[in-house]
């Protein structure tokens, strides 16, 4: 991927019960000091979601990395950058601490 | 957690996605847009760079999905929503590849 173009990626869920779940999802970066040159434009996270019994969805990222990623000298040795998700069960009353989303 | 030695560098702030959440695609509407631009990603070895053609034609799809299963359907489209909201491809960094089309077109 070139800095500055925007890309998209694709992750899979499956809920393998037999009863809905209503997920939510956070991300990680790696390595950590890449995670401020990467911007989502839109994805899948900080929402709620809802998997139906047996349910198996795409879940897709569209996003860009800043382009000032290869002016930082500390990036210099990055050239693989992992972006994993945790999506897990909401439970009532729960709320993520969520950067301002909403 | 800066410091005042790192004031040249940014500090990392997790950040909400820009133009918010993406619904599901419960039944699989795009799928199909989906499996090529996956084709086309193992075709070329992953490179990202190789594929926006496939990634906007999903993208697209998406903003679609309403239009054309209301036009489909002719049923009230109070139900159906879009998987993505309608913005200008060249908005969303496919710029270079609008331009392309419309100089293609007048050759036609």
């Amino acid at each position: 991927i070139l800095q500055g173009e925007t890309a998209l990626a694709f992750y899979k869920a499956k809920n393998p019960t037999d009863k809905p779940i209503i997920g939510i999802s956070t991300y990680n970066v790696i390595p950590f000091e890449a995670g401020q040159y990467f911007n989502k434009i839109q994805c899948f996270c900080f929402e709620e979601q809802r998997l139906n019994p047996q349910e198996e969805v795409d879940m897709p990222v569209f996003f860009y990395i800043d382009p000032e990623f290869v002016e930082d000298p500390k990036m210099a040795k990055v050239d693989l950058i992992t972006l994993s998700y945790t999506f897990f069960e909401a439970k009532e009353g729960q709320k993520l601490p969520l950067p301002g989303y909403q | 957690m800066s410091t005042a030695m790192n004031f040249s560098t940014k500090t990392f702030k997790p950040r909400p996605p820009d133009k918010g959440a993406f619904p599901l695609d419960h039944f699989g509407e795009c799928s199909a847009f989906k499996e090529r631009f996956m084709e086309c990603l193992r075709d070329s070895g992953y490179e990202s760079s190789a594929c926006r053609q496939s990634a906007m034609a999903y993208l697209e799809c998406r903003m679609d999905r309403q239009t054309v299963l209301c036009k489909m359907l002719l049923f009230s489209c109070f139900q159906l929503r879009q998987l993505m909201a309608n913005e200008p491809l060249e908005k969303l960094g496919f710029k270079d590849l609008i331009d392309e089309k419309s100089e293609a077109k007048p050759e036609k």
